[in-house]
């Protein structure tokens, strides 16, 4: 165990701030979870019945999005640690190109989700409509607003990568950004079964 | 032959998220959902949100206290929202 831990690095990836601020936000989102399971054994048949109201389809291909997108910042990291001083512009191109994948499918994803909430909103729903719309609109809206959030973040790193910015000794910046936007992924992948799937 | 593996364990972990995905999807959209069927949807919810944490956030490869915490919370989480499901009314 002691030879395990010593090839273990000490701190996650990127600066340690960022990680305060993924459990701060697991822990906000955690209760939000728990809070729509819980409210839902109050009312299962209004939640069932709500429920068939939401685009599976478009739940499931912004699962995949975000998925994708998230594969595409690993890459772009990837790009920037294994860079040597000869490699140094032609890794910061590519990783340019991966971040700039990932912010078009990050934009893709909140599309989709503006589509889903005006025809949510069309349809004369509001928060105040039932519990289920209170959780379903509170939970996908303060999550589409981290995923814009992620997507500026992910803007300024690309804008380093265009500069020639990250070296073998810098790319704590990209590793921080890079840490928030799984972050975004891993709160969807609760989300949509939770929401979209479960009955 | 295993640095091939390894170069290649990031496209595994994507295509094996994306494969939970669609499967999970299926299952709503068929309307394919019993209680047995939520605790598989539950176990593979897990099983993805651990990939993300192990190979996305890259934590499999840092000290265990760090990896611990997120893994913890994806835990407790699909812990209680299963406990709310099966809990008698």
């Amino acid at each position: 165990m002691t030879k395990q831990n010593a090839i273990k690095a000490p701190y996650p990836p990127g600066d340690f701030a960022i990680w305060i601020i993924i459990y701060v936000e697991l822990l906000t989102f955690a209760l939000l979870f728990v809070g729509y399971a819980f409210s839902r054994r109050a009312d299962v048949e209004l939640f069932n019945a709500s429920q068939l109201l939401l685009d599976k389809t478009s739940g499931c291909v912004n699962t995949l999005i975000l998925i994708t997108s998230s594969y595409f910042v690993v890459k772009a990291v990837q790009s920037i640690k294994t860079i040597t001083k000869e490699t140094l512009k032609e890794a910061n191109q590519k990783a340019s190109k991966w971040l700039l994948s990932a912010m078009v499918l990050g934009l893709a994803f909140l599309v989709i989700k503006i589509l889903e909430f005006s025809h949510i909103f069309g349809a004369g729903i509001t928060l105040s409509t039932n519990t289920f719309f209170m959780f379903y609109l509170l939970l996908t809206m303060f999550h589409f607003m981290h995923v814009l959030l992620g997507i500026i973040i992910l803007w300024n790193i690309y804008q380093k990568t265009k500069t020639v910015g990250y070296t073998s000794d810098d790319h704590s910046g990209i590793e921080t950004g890079a840490s928030y936007w799984h972050l975004v992924d891993l709160l969807w992948i609760v989300l949509f079964p939770l929401i979209y799937i479960i009955r | 032959m295993q640095n091939n593996f390894i170069k290649n364990t990031l496209e595994i972990v994507w295509i094996t998220l994306v494969l939970l995905t669609l499967f999970a999807f299926l299952l709503g959209y068929l309307n394919y959902i019993s209680p047995l069927v939520v605790s598989v949807l539950l176990v593979s919810t897990f099983i993805k949100g651990q990939l993300v944490i192990d190979y996305f956030m890259g934590l499999k490869d840092v000290k265990l206290r760090y990896r611990l915490i997120p893994t913890v919370w994806l835990l407790t989480v699909i812990s209680l929202i299963s406990v709310a499901y099966y809990l008698p009314a």
